[in-house]
């Protein structure tokens, strides 16, 4: 029993630092995403960079909850009854917040690839539905949340295949591929919500962090080479 | 529509008498406006602008003017080759 806890606590530290380095990748995008709009001033950029920023946030508060989930595996028996459920509160609205925003980052990026495609009429539906959706229970809330998540990511890698046939540069591979990985890691995620599967989460969050390294290789490589 | 007959940007088209400066060391008018596709008209509204910003700067020697890069257009093309890769990765063109 003891091992096995221990086991669990080191896949959320294994969690914890994926989803850290996630983070900061997503947050040094935001970053030059800002730094590139502050010199061409498009919205699209703009969404990249407020959508990062927002995916970084998120992470980071879903790494606080790994870290979290983790102390309390490991030190189960030392806490008393009152530390156990304030963790457990801490947990739920970590959670919530991180999916919230997790929701809302890939809303941000797709509204501002579809204004690129489609100029600037669109629907407020999803924005609606973001809102809506928060009052659920959490994990209501976690299988739409990964759900929509899921097809605000297929609307982004559609958008980016077709802006890629159109004029993408010899970088754009990457970021479409960091869109791909994004989108294969929710899959997971969703199902591992579905079935409750810890090891599914595990190689969902892996398969993320892959989407956030590819990102990492092409915004160091865009720095380091000019465009294609 | 083709990219090439798209319309350039404003920022493009900076870019575009930027690259022809700094390819030319010292450019000429009439060499820029070969390089950057414009007309006379329009290549002088740009030559002032980019002049006013400290982006370029222009020396007259009799009736020869010539056009060199200031060290801040230099940064301003290498920060911008940068923002133009970043931009291509996400499929887009400035």
């Amino acid at each position: 029993m003891k091992a096995e806890r221990r086991k669990l606590a080191s896949g959320a530290f294994i969690i914890f630092c994926l989803n850290i380095t996630s983070a900061l990748v997503a947050l040094l995008t935001s970053y030059y995403a800002y730094k590139a709009n502050r010199l061409v001033s498009s919205s699209v950029l703009w969404a990249i960079s407020i959508g990062f920023m927002l995916l970084g946030f998120g992470l980071v508060v879903d790494a606080g909850t790994s870290l979290i989930s983790g102390r309390t595996l490991v030190d189960i028996t030392g806490r008393t009854a009152g530390e156990s459920f304030s963790d457990r509160v801490l947990t739920l609205l970590a959670s919530l917040t991180y999916l919230t925003l997790q929701m809302v980052a890939y809303l941000v990026i797709a509204i501002g690839y579809a204004r690129s495609t489609y100029g600037r009429q669109l629907s407020t539906a999803a924005p609606a539905a973001a809102v809506g959706s928060a009052l659920l229970s959490l994990y209501s809330f976690a299988i739409l949340s990964y759900f929509v998540t899921l097809m605000i990511l297929a609307f982004i890698v559609f958008q980016g295949l077709l802006l890629r046939s159109g004029h993408g540069g010899r970088l754009s591979g990457m970021v479409l591929l960091a869109f791909v990985l994004v989108l294969v890691a929710h899959c997971v995620l969703l199902v591992s919500v579905l079935v409750l599967g810890p090891g599914l989460f595990l190689i969902g969050i892996t398969v993320q962090f892959l989407g956030f390294l590819s990102l990492l290789i092409f915004v160091v490589r865009s720095e380091v080479v000019g465009p294609g | 529509m083709a990219q090439g007959e798209k319309q350039r940007s404003v920022l493009r088209i900076n870019l575009d008498i930027l690259n022809a400066v700094r390819d030319e060391g010292e450019a000429k008018p009439t060499h820029i406006l070969y390089k950057a596709n414009l007309s006379h008209e329009r290549l002088v509204k740009y030559l002032d602008d980019l002049t006013a910003k400290g982006l370029i700067e222009m020396k007259q020697e009799g009736e020869n003017r010539t056009y060199s890069l200031t060290p801040k257009g230099v940064g301003f093309i290498i920060e911008m080759r940068h923002a133009e890769s970043f931009v291509q990765g996400f499929g887009l063109n400035i």
